[in-house]
């Protein structure tokens, strides 16, 4: 095995990022931007570079563990977040275009008490693996917003982007339409 | 849930035990594997070495301990899958856990509870049979409750595991056969579950892999083979890199963040040998091509007599395509390699079996090693976790630190061990009466157990694999053939393949029970009543009767097509038979699915499925009814489109949710589920039984449908329409190499040899000067030069990729050769800090150096000419007043003759003329700041209006669309090929924000372009939209216009009835699809109304998918990775014909493709 260490590893050494600029040859200087985001109702601040996704940020500098890596593309849907209320695919959305908004993730979801979504998942018993759960959960979560009163087409139809493999779909469905009705007899209680 | 409740090395160490325990496997003598123990504090723990696929088992598990011990639910805690908690029982395969794993713990438990029971009686005198033990209290005859904790305190009870049991009879059950509600669910559903994903160790790093270009492909001289070289320096640019790592074809990377590790893997550059891959453009073929041992399974009677002696003979063969688990995370792993050993934390199926291969691997004693288990990703068989754990234990063992390693979605596709493809013949038929005279079967199946890849990368383990004997599964047919001979063809892989669920007997169900439906046909029989006549077997004759009923089954002996939309029923029937031949049998199931096919597109829905499942003692119902949905909806999604594709450079060509689509939301079929009540029979495995029949019901409904048979899987569309008329499918056509073309370079260097003859002038040198001292100038001047360099973008030129401002270095390449730009950063020596105002506004307007050279127009000075002298005065304040950065300008390389400068002075003649723009008098004064914003600094024509030969803008082309860097600049003016002409408000909306609804998003170049026009006040934008708009006819109503097109475009239009639009509809729709209820944060522009799909040429299309758009308001992941150059002209060629109907099919999109790879 041969291991090559690269000659440019920053000075201060293996923790962290460097702050200063680096210059390559002299020529390629890249500089990782302090990026303030305001994540499940909290300022947090990360650095890195404007193009890097959302979701490397959320997992690994703040800890949030729910949105998922799946493929990196924007299709599966694993690591959907809110941002300012809407679904967003953490892993296609560069930190440059979170800054400033609300984020949302599966875990501040429940500030106020477990979301009717998050009871109705628990009731209906929707996940195998689990692994989708999240950008199911937070898909319907925007969903419901603005369709409170879903038929089961309608919510089939709202999931048509989020893919799940253990085949939860039946539970999963049936868990969004009981949430809604949670959330809209919440509601009337209220 | 993410540690183990209670280490077993630490239990055998306290006192107040008591445990059921076994010899450990491979391990000192005195040392102890544990089933199950009990604590003086009432806490019961069991272990188990198999784990939770997300099946529920950890819930399971648990309540049968609980049962059998008589202790309550909650007090059961699981430890599975640790290698140093618990006992080694083989990977979690074949469904059985439940029924064959779980015995151990079940016998221990009853142990337990006899030990207990007996204790008790002794402490207290009296007869056992006088103690009660419920929920976990142990009560004497009066009632008086035992003190557990008095009972073994501490007493360290070992007792050895007894080789049987009485289990507890069905009628006492509180806990098994109730609906428990899984354990795990609310931590998924809260997000405070732990996945292997989730896993961070202090000083953790980050990896990831380069796999060779041999994707999925295990056997061959060149696996292990084929690395020639890696190119350290290619990745020199990108930070935070800690090591690049290299062992045979083995290649990683490992960095300090994820994001600095991926790039640096997609970036590496490495050079490998050329491969022949396996030519699977025909399966059945390839297969049929492959070496193979057969093996008899079984013979009965006398096959060739009978097949010689048959009424009606029927000989079918049956194929099964490669398919895949598709996990719906990537795997992934931590390892830390550490002087005193290895710790692994993985989502293995198998972590016993795991720390054998990682012994081999880092040649550390197994002693050592500890493999942490935690869920992952749903597997249904044996998926990428193994192999990327080898991965991170390579990369730790490397830099000394703990690394986590995650496969990216290309690489889980690509490399995971697949469902193998299968080829089953049948010859037979019947006898006399429509008896069942001969079967005579064969199977192939090209699988082994997939070596863990690091073992064959770095050449530990052979490149010649081994075939396993596996095809064997639900062999046996359900019915009572005469006379019969089952043949299983033992072969290594063709792709690299493994266990995935319902393993061999999927494929070899399709057969038998496709089979038997033929026979009934024949025979003109009812196919249940006829298999009901065949069965032997009283159980499956039950449940077949059971669901037949559930359905409402009512007899058909001819299949009933009529109209569009033809409806058809179909039943199949199957136990699921597994471990080594004869097997043992799983849960028996039985489906009556119902179908629609489309007649016009070939479209397959399942509509219903009713399922009946036999599955003995269910432990939980729930979990039961769980698996057999998740069974119907994975197994349906298989049957109706699942199949890997394959490409003749990289072997297996699916690398994303694309190439490789799953079943839908929308197009769940409904389920009724069926459970038998057997609560006394022994539990049976029921994590695969479901999906066994799945594709003999479907292809059995299609015929009832349509009267036509099909025998090879997936049913898509196009196999679909193509059977309907009575043609096989096409197989995929043969890709060329797409080839460089070179054109046009002719014409420009006869169009330069007129250029040659004209002047050869050489202007004078300017002085230099001392750099001026930015405190000349007013705050106010500077800022408006800010703004005036963000009209001209001059920073967008001017700056190398990832450079420093204004220091140029930039390389456009250009017709006449590739120009670099220069440093215009007020440095003496390499930049503009000695140049005189009248020097710059020269060189702004002539296109002259301070020294006299002629500057190349591919800096714009025709247009900046236009520029008044208070605007060139201010943006010289401007730049003079930036940082200077000494950066050495690199010399520009043009091709004859345009490497001689001195003939831009004849250049300068032709083209650089109109320098003042008078204001026209007719238009509003709005317009004509317009005009001079944009013919002006703006230099919009300057990649807008096309050029001549020369590379002067064209006359009377004015914005009518050019070439930029590679990429269209499509026409601002009438001549836009968009449906929806330019309008004030869209020109608006797009500078001011980079994007418009009836035209797309800015990206390429123009992405900086709008960036820097944020400088701008809004009414020189204002001025810019009315100015640019005038050239536009009036748009009609654009919001109707809009509408009708997205409607035309929308999916509900356009069926996915071909691989390349289920590409699309896998690929690009989640973001592109319009008309959603709730719209992602992250859609992209409809693509009916984009400037790149309209455009004349598919440069933008592609380049936009190669490069992804990482500026501008909006952002697109690259598909440089997960599409290869043919899969990106099929889906170039999809979307123009889908999206813009009108306009003419793209041309040379190879090129294109090629193109863009290249910059």
């Amino acid at each position: 095995m041969f291991l090559l260490v690269c000659s440019h590893t920053n000075e201060a050494g293996t923790r962290g990022l460097s702050r200063a600029p680096l210059i390559c040859g002299g020529l390629a200087v890249r500089e990782a931007k302090r990026w303030a985001l305001r994540v499940n109702g909290a300022d947090r601040a990360v650095q890195g570079e404007p193009h890097v996704p959302l979701l490397h940020f959320l997992r690994n500098d703040l800890a949030l563990n729910s949105p998922k890596f799946g493929c990196g593309l924007g299709q599966c849907g694993a690591c959907t977040v809110l941002i300012d209320g809407v679904a967003a695919r953490a892993c296609a959305v560069p930190v440059r275009l979170a800054e400033g908004r609300d984020i949302v993730t599966l875990e501040g979801l429940a500030a106020a008490g477990p979301d009717p979504l998050q009871v109705a998942f628990v009731r209906a018993q929707a996940a195998q693996c689990g692994y989708c759960i999240a950008g199911m959960i937070m898909t319907a979560k925007a969903f419901l917003a603005v369709r409170p009163d879903p038929s089961e087409a309608e919510v089939r139809e709202a999931l048509r982007y989020n893919l799940c493999r253990c085949g939860t779909h039946v539970e999963i469905v049936r868990a969004v339409l009981l949430a809604a009705e949670i959330a809209r007899a919440d509601a009337a209680a209220s | 849930m993410s540690a183990p409740p209670a280490s077993r090395r630490a239990l055998l160490r306290r006192g107040g035990i008591i445990a059921v325990v076994e010899p450990r496997k491979g391990a000192r003598e005195d040392d102890v594997d544990i089933h199950v123990c009990l604590t003086a504090e009432g806490r019961v723990f069991a272990f188990s070495g198999h784990v939770d696929l997300g099946t529920g088992i950890r819930t399971a598990l648990a309540q049968m301990v609980a049962e059998e011990l008589d202790f309550p639910f909650a007090a059961v805690e699981m430890a599975l899958g640790d290698t140093a908690e618990t006992p080694d029982q083989g990977p979690t395969i074949a469904s059985e856990t439940i029924q064959v794993t779980s015995r151990a713990m079940r016998i221990a438990a009853t142990q337990i509870r006899a030990a207990l029971l007996a204790r008790a009686a002794s402490a207290l005198q009296c007869d056992v049979a006088a103690l009660t033990l419920a929920a976990g209290v142990l009560s004497s005859a009066s009632g008086d409750a035992v003190d557990l904790s008095a009972l073994l305190a501490n007493e360290r009870i070992l007792l050895p595991l007894a080789p049987e049991a009485e289990f507890k009879p069905v009628e006492r059950h509180s806990l098994i056969g109730t609906a428990v509600p899984r354990v795990d669910i609310p931590a998924k559903v809260e997000g405070g579950f732990v996945y292997v994903h989730d896993v961070r160790v202090p000083g953790m790093l980050h990896g990831r892999v380069v796999r060779p270009p041999y994707s999925g492909l295990d056997g061959g001289d060149f696996v292990g083979r084929s690395l020639i070289s890696v190119d350290r320096l290619s990745v020199a640019d990108v930070p935070g890199v800690r090591a690049v790592v290299v062992e045979g074809d083995f290649v990683g990377v490992v960095a300090e963040r994820e994001e600095q590790a991926a790039e640096a893997a997609l970036k590496l550059k490495a050079q490998w040998r050329d491969f022949r891959p396996p030519d699977l453009s025909d399966v059945a073929q390839a297969i049929r091509a492959h070496p193979a041992t057969p093996r008899v399974l079984l013979e009965k009677g006398d096959v060739e007599r009978a097949l010689g002696r048959l009424e009606t003979r029927l000989d079918r063969t049956y194929v099964w395509p490669y398919q895949m688990h598709g996990s719906i995370g990537p795997s992934c792993a931590v390892a830390d390699f550490r002087a005193d050993g290895l710790t692994v934390w993985t989502g293995s199926q198998n972590p016993h079996r795991l720390l054998k291969d990682l012994a081999l691997l880092t040649g550390l004693a197994p002693e050592r090693i500890e493999i942490i288990r935690h869920e992952a990703a749903g597997c249904y068989g044996r998926n990428g976790a193994d192999d990327v754990a080898a991965d991170a234990a390579l990369l730790s063992k490397a830099v000394g630190a703990p690394v986590r390693v995650q496969l990216t979605r290309e690489q889980e596709h690509l490399w995971e061990p697949k469902g193998a493809a299968q080829l089953m013949e049948i010859k037979g038929g019947l006898g006399v009466g429509a008896t069942l005279k001969a079967y005579d079967f064969h199977t192939w199946y090209p699988s082994n157990d997939a070596p863990t890849l690091a073992l064959l990368l770095t050449g530990r383990l052979p490149n010649t694999p081994s075939a396993l004997k596996m095809g064997d599964r639900t062999a046996l047919p359900a019915y009572d053939y005469e006379n019969m001979r089952l043949t299983a063809y033992d072969m290594a892989p063709i792709v690299r393949a493994s266990w995935m669920r319902g393993v061999s007997a999927m494929p070899n169900v399709f057969a038998h029970e496709s089979y038997i439906d033929e026979l009934a046909h024949e025979a003109g029989v009812d196919p249940v009543e006829f298999r009901l006549a065949h069965i032997d077997d009283e159980r499956a004759a039950d449940l077949v009767r059971a669901t037949a009923e559930r359905a409402g089954w009512t007899p058909r002996t001819a299949p009933r097509g009529e109209g569009e939309i033809l409806r058809g029923r179909g039943f199949a029937q199957a136990r699921y038979v597994h471990g080594n031949w004869p097997g043992v049998g799983a849960a028996w199931s039985a489906w009556v699915a119902d179908v629609a096919v489309n007649r016009a597109t070939g479209e397959v829905t399942v509509s219903r499925v009713v399922v009946g499942q036999d599955t003995g003692m269910m432990v939980n119902p729930a979990g039961v009814a769980h698996q057999i949905h998740g069974n119907v909806l994975q197994s349906t999604s298989r049957v109706l489109r699942e199949e890997v594709t394959f490409s003749e450079t990289t072997a297996v060509a699916s690398r994303d949710w694309g190439g490789y689509p799953v079943l839908t939301f929308p197009e769940l079929p409904a389920i009724d589920v069926l459970l038998v009540d057997r609560q006394s029979e022994p539990p049976l495995g029921a994590g695969e039984s479901a999906s066994v029949p799945s594709a003999a019901a479907i292809a059995n409904a299609v015929f009832d449908a349509t009267g036509v048979r099909f025998r090879e899987m997936p049913l898509t569309p196009e196999r679909v329409l193509a059977g309907l008329a009575g043609a096989p499918l096409a197989k995929p056509a043969k890709r060329e190499t797409p080839k460089t073309r070179w054109r046009g370079l002719g014409a420009a260097l006869a169009g330069a040899a007129s250029f040659a003859a004209v002047s050869f002038a050489i202007a004078p040198a300017m002085a230099p000067i001392a750099r001026p001292d930015p405190a000349t100038w007013s705050a106010a001047t500077i800022e408006h030069g800010r703004q005036l360099a963000a009209l001209g973008a001059c920073a967008t030129c001017h700056t190398a990729k990832d450079g420093v401002a204004y220091a140029g270095g930039l390389a456009l390449e250009t017709p006449f050769g590739v120009v670099t730009t220069t440093n215009i950063t007020p440095d003496v020596e390499t930049g503009i800090g000695a140049w005189s105002y009248p020097a710059f506004a020269r060189a702004m307007r002539d296109g002259l150096h301070r020294d006299g050279r002629h500057l190349y127009p591919a800096f714009p000075y025709p247009s900046f000419a236009k520029t008044s002298d208070a605007d060139l005065q201010a943006l010289y304040a401007f730049l003079m007043a930036q940082p200077a950065v000494r950066q050495r300008n690199v010399a520009s390389r043009l091709t004859f003759p345009f490497n001689l400068r001195p003939l831009m002075a004849g250049w300068n003649l032709l083209f650089n003329r109109q320098r003042d723009i008078a204001p026209d008098p007719a238009r509003s004064a709005e317009w004509n700041r317009g005009r001079y914003l944009v013919d002006g600094l703006g230099h919009c024509g300057a990649c807008h209006t096309p050029r001549n030969l020369l590379g002067a803008e064209r006359a009377g082309a004015y914005l009518a669309g050019g070439v930029a860097e590679g990429w269209e600049a499509p026409a601002l003016t009438g001549a836009s090929l968009g449906p929806i002409p330019w309008s004030e408000a869209e020109f608006y909306r797009y500078l001011k924000t980079g994007a418009s609804q009836y035209h797309g998003a800015a990206s390429g170049p123009m992405a900086p372009v709008v960036a820097e026009l944020r400088a701008l006040p809004d009414v020189d934008i204002r001025a810019m939209a009315a100015y640019l708009a005038s050239f536009s006819p009036k748009p009609p109503d654009a919001e109707a216009r809009a509408a009708e097109i997205e409607q035309r475009t929308s999916r509900a239009a356009n069926p996915a009835t071909s691989p390349i639009a289920r590409l699309y509809e896998g690929g690009c729709a989640a973001c592109h699809e319009t008309g959603r209820a709730a719209p992602l944060f992250n859609a992209g522009p409809a693509l009916g109304l984009s400037s790149k799909v309209s455009a004349a040429t598919p440069a933008n299309f592609v380049n936009l998918l190669i490069e992804g758009a990482q500026h501008g308001i909006g952002s697109m992941p690259s598909f440089a990775a997960a599409l290869d150059d043919g899969q990106i002209v099929d889906l170039a060629r999809y979307v123009r014909a889908r999206f813009a109907p009108e306009q003419p099919p793209w041309r040379d999109i190879e090129t294109a493709a090629a193109n863009a790879r290249r910059r």
